[in-house]
């Protein structure tokens, strides 16, 4: 057995349960390995999917399911430089994914 | 954080919203199971983010009385992360160790090293068993109220 990650999908279930990702453009800030970003894109439009850290992006690049390789991005970069780079009013949702502390 | 998050309020639409999730503050579980049978439950010791915790639910709470944000819903659930070896399991967690620059206190250390030797001893003596990693998270929607 590998290591298994929320099998029960208690996480998109609660995101889910709070929003609907159909048809939408979201910013996902601190997105690790793509772990949750995998279980919500294939309803979004375009997902951006960020973070600090090089090797966790190389990883969820490298792991990108090739149905999903058109409709996410994901960038090795801190939210303050996306951020000063980026028009307002890009995306409809925004996720903080465990990165807000 | 409060920067950010108002940030954030300018990348948004008007419209959309903003989907916070992060670890309650109370230590994450570790877990032997074996079928139904729990064989040791111990709180993880390198439990060191509780003062990070509090920063995000003060920053959250600050951006909604600045009323940049209305909060809209909040619930809470669990992640548990199953691996067949105590080896396995620490090293997927060392994986995102590896991220903090915190050094690590040799008392906590010690602490974890003692659980997870337990721990291991367990599910060497009890075939079958599983070991898993509980933790609990808080997620919250939040609307845009002030947009600039």
């Amino acid at each position: 057995m590998t290591i298994r990650v929320d099998p029960e999908n208690n996480e998109p279930n609660a995101l889910f349960a709070v929003a609907d990702f159909n048809g939408r453009r979201v910013l996902e800030i601190g997105c690790g390995d793509g772990r949750l970003t995998w279980r919500y894109a294939e309803k979004a439009a375009h997902v951006m999917a960020i973070d600090p850290f090089e090797g966790s992006i190389a990883r969820a690049k490298e792991n990108t399911p090739e149905d999903l390789k058109s409709r996410v991005e994901f960038r090795y970069v801190s939210f303050d430089d996306f951020a000063a780079a980026s028009k307002a009013s890009t995306f409809d949702i925004a996720i903080l994914s465990w990165s807000l502390c | 954080m409060v920067h950010a998050l108002e940030e954030i309020l300018h990348l948004l639409n008007p419209e959309g919203c903003l989907i916070d999730i992060h670890p309650i503050r109370k230590a994450p579980l570790i877990q032997i199971h074996r079928g139904d049978d729990l064989l040791l439950a111990e709180s993880d010791p390198g439990y060191d983010y509780d003062e990070g915790l509090r920063h995000a639910d003060d920053a959250l709470d600050e951006v909604v009385r600045r009323a940049s944000f209305l909060i809209e819903g909040k619930s809470e659930f669990e992640v548990v992360t199953y691996a067949s070896s105590v080896a396995e399991m620490r090293d997927y967690w060392a994986q995102y160790g590896a991220f903090d620059d915190e050094p690590k206190d040799e008392a906590v250390t010690a602490r974890q090293d003692e659980i997870y030797a337990r721990a291991d001893d367990l599910m060497r003596s009890n075939e079958g068993a599983e070991i898993t990693y509980h933790e609990r998270a808080r997620i919250t929607r939040l609307k845009p109220q002030a947009w600039r």
